[in-house]
Parts: C-alpha cells; sequence; structure tokens
C-alpha cells in the first residue's frame, strides 16, 4: 500500500511522499445494533502526511474522536482500508495491534489520564517500561522527556501536585518519549487556559517537526473546537455528520487567518495548507 | 509493569485498606474457627493423652468415646489378666463427682482413679506434692487449672467429693476433657468410695502387652471376652473424635461458621477488588490504548490480587496463631490447635477469596475497549 500522495509543505511548496503516514478509504464505523445503530463515520477517505500538524474539527457527535480511534487502531472499522505507515489494521492480530500501537502512536488525551499514583517521570516511563524497557534506562529517557517539555524539576511530582497545564505537559512528554511516528491529540487544550494552551500547543507543533534518526518525521492529528489554536495547524480537516468536508468552512479559514495575523501569533503558520491534499 | 499495578493498589489507601482487612478478617475467621474446632477435638481426647504407659483401653463394648463410660465387673480385669501376651492390666477410673466446695458451691469434677499399686494412669506431671500420697485414704490431686474452679484449694484443704472427705495433698497437670471439667485425681481405690457404684466398678482396664507380643493378636484374645473390648489408643482417640464430630453437632456448627468466613472473604474481597478495577477501568484502558498487551495486563491485576492476598493471608493466620499462643498459657480455657494443615487450608481459603474478585476483574479488564480513553 504505498500510494504516492501529493501534499504541501509549511511554505506552501509541493512535495512528493512515498507513502503516507495515514491512509483511509472509505472507512465506514457505527455503533449499537438494529434500529440503536447509530453511524459514525460515512465513508471516510483520507491521507495525512508525516511531519503534518492535522487538525480535526466539527461539531461533538460529528464523529472525529472515532475516526482518530480507527487511525490509531483503538477501534476496527466496520468497512473500508485504514492504514498506518503502509500497513491495514485489519490485517493485524489484536495483539500485533497492539504491539503496532506501541511502537508507532502517542496519545495525549484531554483530560491527561495521567496515573495519579505515579510521579511525572514514572507516567511518561510507562510507554518505555511497556516496550520492555530497564528501569534505570526507561527513568533517564522519562527524565529528559520531561525536561524537553520543560518540567524536569517537577520529574519527582505526582499529577495532583501539578497544574492543569503541567499535567499536560507531562501527557505530551508521554507521547513522546517512545518517539512515535503518530501523535493523537484528542482535545488537548480544552481543559486549560488560553495561555497554558498555547504553551502545549507549541510542544505539540515541535513534535511535528521533529524527525528522528532515520530522518522520519511525525504525523500529529489534534482534535479540536478550540479555534484558539486554529492557527498551528499546518491542515485542517472539517468533519460533519460522519464524513470529511471537501473543504473547512469559511469561518474556520477566517479563524485561521486571524489568529495567524494577531500579534501574540508569533509560531504562526500560513493557512495555505487547510485542505485536503 | 509490577510497579504500576502496585502503585495502583497502594495509591488507592482506602480501598487498600478495605480489601487487605476483608481479606484478613476472613483469613482470620476462617482459620481461627478451624484451630478452635481443633483445639476442641484434641481436648475432648484429653483424658486419653493423658495416659500413654497402655498398649489397650479395655471397656465396655458400647462405649462410643473417652468420656462416656459403662463400667466392666471386676471378673473382667482378671480375666483380661489371664490373656496371653498381657503383661499387665490395671483398673483405671474415670467418671463425675459432685464437689462441695469450700465456699458452699458445688462443681461437677472429673474423677480420675489410678492404680494404687503401679500407679498406671498417673497424672502427666506432679507439679506439688507427692503422687505416693494418694495412697492416703481421700487424697486427691488436684489439677492445677482446675483450682480455679474449686474456689483455689490449697493442700490441706479439704473437698466432698459425693459428700465423701477428700483432702488436697498436691497438684498436677493433665489435659481436661471436651467439656473442660475440674479434674481431681487419686487412687482407684479412693474412686470407688467417692463414688460407688454397685457390683460393676471398673470403666476401663488398662493393658500393657509383653514385649514381643503382637498388639493386634492380643487385642484381638481380648476381644473375644464376653462384654468386653479393647481398644488401641488411636482407635479409642478416632472413636472419640467421630463421636465429637458426629453426635454433638460440633463438626456442622463449626463447618458453617468456616463458610461463613468464605463467604464474607469472597464477598468482601471480590466486591472491592472489582470495584477497585471498575475505578481503574480507565486507567488500564489508557495502558491498553498504549499498547499494553492483554497477558501484562491480567498480570497487573494478578499482582495486585496476590498482593492483598498474601498480605490479608499474614494478618489472618498471624491474628490466629496470637490466639493459638494464648490458648497454650495454663489454665485458660481457650482450645486452639494450629498445625501446619491449618496454614495451608487457610492459604486454599484466601486462594478462593482473591480467585473470584480476580476473576471478575480480569473478565472486566480483558473486556475493555481502549476506546474509551476518548470519552
Amino acid at each position: 500500500m504505498t500510494v504516492a500522495t501529493q501534499s504541501n509543505d509549511r511554505a506552501g511548496q509541493s512535495v512528493v511522499a512515498a507513502a503516507p503516514a495515514v491512509r483511509l478509504r472509505g472507512v465506514t464505523k457505527s455503533f449499537g445494533t438494529g434500529q440503536m445503530k447509530v453511524p459514525a463515520l460515512r465513508g471516510v477517505d483520507l491521507d495525512l502526511q508525516a511531519g503534518q500538524l492535522v487538525m480535526l474539527v466539527g461539531p461533538s457527535g460529528c464523529g472525529k474522536t472515532t475516526l482518530v480511534s480507527v487511525i490509531s487502531g483503538v477501534l476496527d472499522a466496520d468497512e473500508g482500508e485504514c492504514s498506518l505507515f503502509g500497513v491495514e489494521w485489519r490485517t493485524l492480530s489484536g495483539e500485533q495491534k497492539t504491539a503496532r500501537r506501541a511502537e508507532l502512536v502517542g496519545f495525549v488525551f484531554q483530560s491527561f489520564n495521567l496515573l495519579a499514583p505515579l510521579t511525572a517521570w514514572q507516567n511518561v516511563a510507562v510507554p518505555l517500561v511497556i516496550g520492555g524497557m530497564s528501569q534505570p534506562k526507561a527513568k533517564a529517557q522519562a527524565v529528559a522527556a520531561l525536561a524537553a517539555v520543560g518540567l524536569a524539576e517537577r520529574a519527582e511530582a505526582r499529577p495532583s501536585q501539578l497544574s492543569g497545564g503541567m499535567q499536560q505537559r507531562v501527557a505530551i512528554a508521554r507521547a513522546l518519549v517512545g518517539s512515535p511516528r503518530l501523535l493523537v491529540c484528542d482535545e488537548p487544550t480544552a481543559a486549560l487556559d488560553a495561555k497554558t494552551g498555547r504553551t502545549v500547543l507549541e510542544l505539540i507543533v515541535a513534535a511535528s517537526r521533529r524527525v528522528d534518526a532515520k530522518g522520519q518525521g511525525c504525523c500529529v492529528i489534534v482534535v479540536t473546537h478550540d479555534n484558539r489554536i486554529f492557527h498551528y495547524a499546518d491542515r485542517i480537516e472539517e468533519m460533519e455528520d460522519g464524513r470529511i468536508k471537501d473543504k473547512p468552512s469559511d469561518f474556520i479559514l477566517a479563524e485561521q487567518q486571524h489568529d495567524a495575523h494577531t500579534p501574540n501569533g508569533a509560531a504562526v503558520v500560513t493557512p495555505s495548507l487547510a485542505s485536503k491534499p | 509493569m509490577w510497579r504500576i499495578a502496585l502503585a495502583m493498589l497502594l495509591g488507592d489507601k482506602p480501598k487498600y485498606l478495605a480489601l487487605v482487612c476483608g481479606l484478613g478478617f476472613a483469613v482470620l475467621l476462617i482459620s481461627q474457627q478451624c484451630a478452635i474446632f481443633m483445639g476442641l477435638l484434641v481436648r475432648s481426647t484429653g483424658p486419653l493423652q493423658n495416659v500413654r504407659q497402655a498398649d489397650l483401653w479395655i471397656t465396655d463394648p458400647t462405649v462410643k468415646w473417652v468420656s462416656e463410660t459403662r463400667n466392666l465387673a471386676d471378673s473382667d480385669l482378671q480375666r483380661v489378666r489371664s490373656v496371653p501376651g498381657v503383661m499387665w492390666a490395671e483398673p483405671f477410673f474415670s467418671g463425675r463427682a459432685s464437689c462441695d466446695l469450700p465456699s458452699g458451691g458445688t462443681r461437677l469434677v472429673n474423677l480420675i482413679g489410678i492404680d494404687r499399686t503401679t500407679m498406671v494412669g498417673q497424672p502427666p506431671k506432679v507439679t506439688a506434692g507427692r503422687l505416693e500420697d494418694l495412697r492416703i485414704e481421700g487424697a486427691v490431686l488436684v489439677e492445677e487449672s482446675s483450682r480455679a474452679k474449686l474456689d483455689n484449694v490449697k493442700i490441706g484443704d479439704t473437698l466432698k467429693l459425693n459428700d465423701r472427705r477428700a483432702v488436697v495433698v498436691g497438684y498436677c497437670q493433665a489435659k481436661p476433657g471436651f467439656d473442660s471439667p475440674a479434674v481431681v485425681y487419686t487412687t482407684f481405690a479412693n474412686a470407688i468410695l467417692f463414688q460407688p457404684l454397685g457390683r460393676n466398678t471398673m470403666p476401663y482396664v488398662l493393658a500393657k502387652v509383653k514385649p514381643g507380643a503382637d498388639i493386634a493378636s492380643v487385642q484381638s484374645s481380648i476381644n473375644s471376652i464376653p462384654g468386653v473390648k479393647a481398644f488401641t489408643w488411636d482407635e479409642l482417640n478416632n472413636l472419640t473424635i467421630r463421636f465429637i464430630l458426629i453426635e454433638t453437632g460440633i463438626g456442622i456448627n463449626f463447618f458453617i461458621t468456616v463458610l461463613l468466613g468464605l463467604v464474607v472473604g469472597l464477598a468482601v474481597s471480590g466486591a472491592i477488588f472489582y470495584q477497585f478495577t471498575m475505578e481503574n477501568a480507565r486507567t488500564y484502558a489508557v495502558l491498553k490504548a498504549m499498547g499494553t498487551k492483554n497477558w501484562r495486563l491480567v498480570g497487573m491485576v494478578l499482582i495486585q490480587a496476590a498482593w492483598v492476598g498474601l498480605i490479608g493471608y499474614g494478618i489472618g493466620v498471624g491474628a490466629t496463631a496470637l490466639f493459638t499462643l494464648q490458648s497454650r498459657r495454663p489454665g485458660t480455657e481457650l482450645a486452639a490447635l494450629f498445625p501446619w494443615q491449618l496454614l495451608v487450608g487457610a492459604f486454599v481459603g484466601m486462594i478462593l477469596c482473591i480467585s473470584v474478585g480476580s476473576v471478575l476483574s480480569l473478565l472486566k479488564v480483558l473486556r475493555l475497549e481502549p476506546g474509551v480513553v476518548f470519552k
């Protein structure tokens, strides 16, 4: 499954990627059965590239979370093709999916989902421990990851001793410590104030720009309602009623444009990528 | 992952304590009730344990347990003595007598009468006075733990046994019977004076088999005498235990209590552990979403279960051990026996208790959809 796709880089230049990080074709997903059956995804086609920060926007219940669940292999699609870095999720067994998630996917959740009894560094080390890394090595990497999000000095703090913003930064460190190639962020700023939200988004943007030792970038998907952060996106996809719209609504583009030119928009990106490739 | 599992467990202190206490209480209930039950069983054979000199206990064939006697005639003693292979055979008295206390009260005592000449059937230990003094007419030795039941009588004090004067000449140590009566030793001759029984005066004849003779064949020969039956120590011991188990109802009553302990353990630990897992379902889902394989999650649940189970087990058997130690103090009415088999039994009970909670929790964890992390 190596379909060459055309995309635009941050500067609006056309680039050709050998294989999309994420490729969806005709993906459907429903919940419930019989008369209670509720379609969440109605034939989604989507290609996402590594190195992109893509925002999924849309009203509640439009299928954003279901879509990222399917992309990250947390949920199985009912129909259609869904591949991550060239491998179809449906061809994998449950254990293989779990292993692939551990290897490739990082998650940042709206409610942080940190493990309350663990310290910050222990939380960050969880993906490494899952991968079988020894405790001392995992600790060293976790502390380094915390330092990267500016929380080295709070490595021994428990989640309850951290502010919401700090907790989300710990969650980002946890998501990034294993060098994932897909970062899924579900409403990462919803529980944060504007300033903290910006700090968090800047970390996520940095993650999308990261290139690992093999020269592979990270594809970042951010599910959000927060129009304050639209300007951070390389690309915005708007969902409606289980489908991705051909083009985001004008007001979304306007928000992106508006934010991009605000005096505080230091990390501003152009809205030129705000459409499907 | 085991660190994470334990951190999750220890991080929720109220539930952790409730789990450990619930399991500890269940193990305590199971092991302590079993220990009391076994203690009572062993106590019921106390009169037997006091006498180790004889190979055979000869009594009426209808006797069902050691403390329920039907007397033999003097002629039976001579018949037993005449059986080939019998080295010696001596009368042994064991019966109840009413004792008038110095304070004016009355107490039922277990009167033990031993042979005046050979002292066969003597108490295991004489702690004050001399055994030989029992040969004095009306002399008695009072078992130490029984003194409190007999107004703390002292050497030289006088009691009335079935309205006959008895003089305390010393103290001894001996195991009481099932109902823990006061125990008073005297000679067989004194005993039948205290408690006249008509023509048949001998509850037991104690017999020793000659060296080299086969106990079973001597026993068989004695059993051929009409109206008597010879038991080995083990046979009479088992007969007594069987009687207590079946005919007193104590077995079923203790079984119900132990079962109750098990049910309490199952219900408390199962419910709390399951609730603990439910409350941590999101954590498990996060771990699952991040790529934790099912067998590792199963391992986490089992580590948590094993941790609380072992600590609860330790608390439970520890408390039972303390209780058992208390029961070994002289003069105590507590009856408890705590053999290693009971440790194993309590461990099995604990495993049963945590298994229910673990299985319920594992079903929950294995069926958990990692997608809930996005909700």
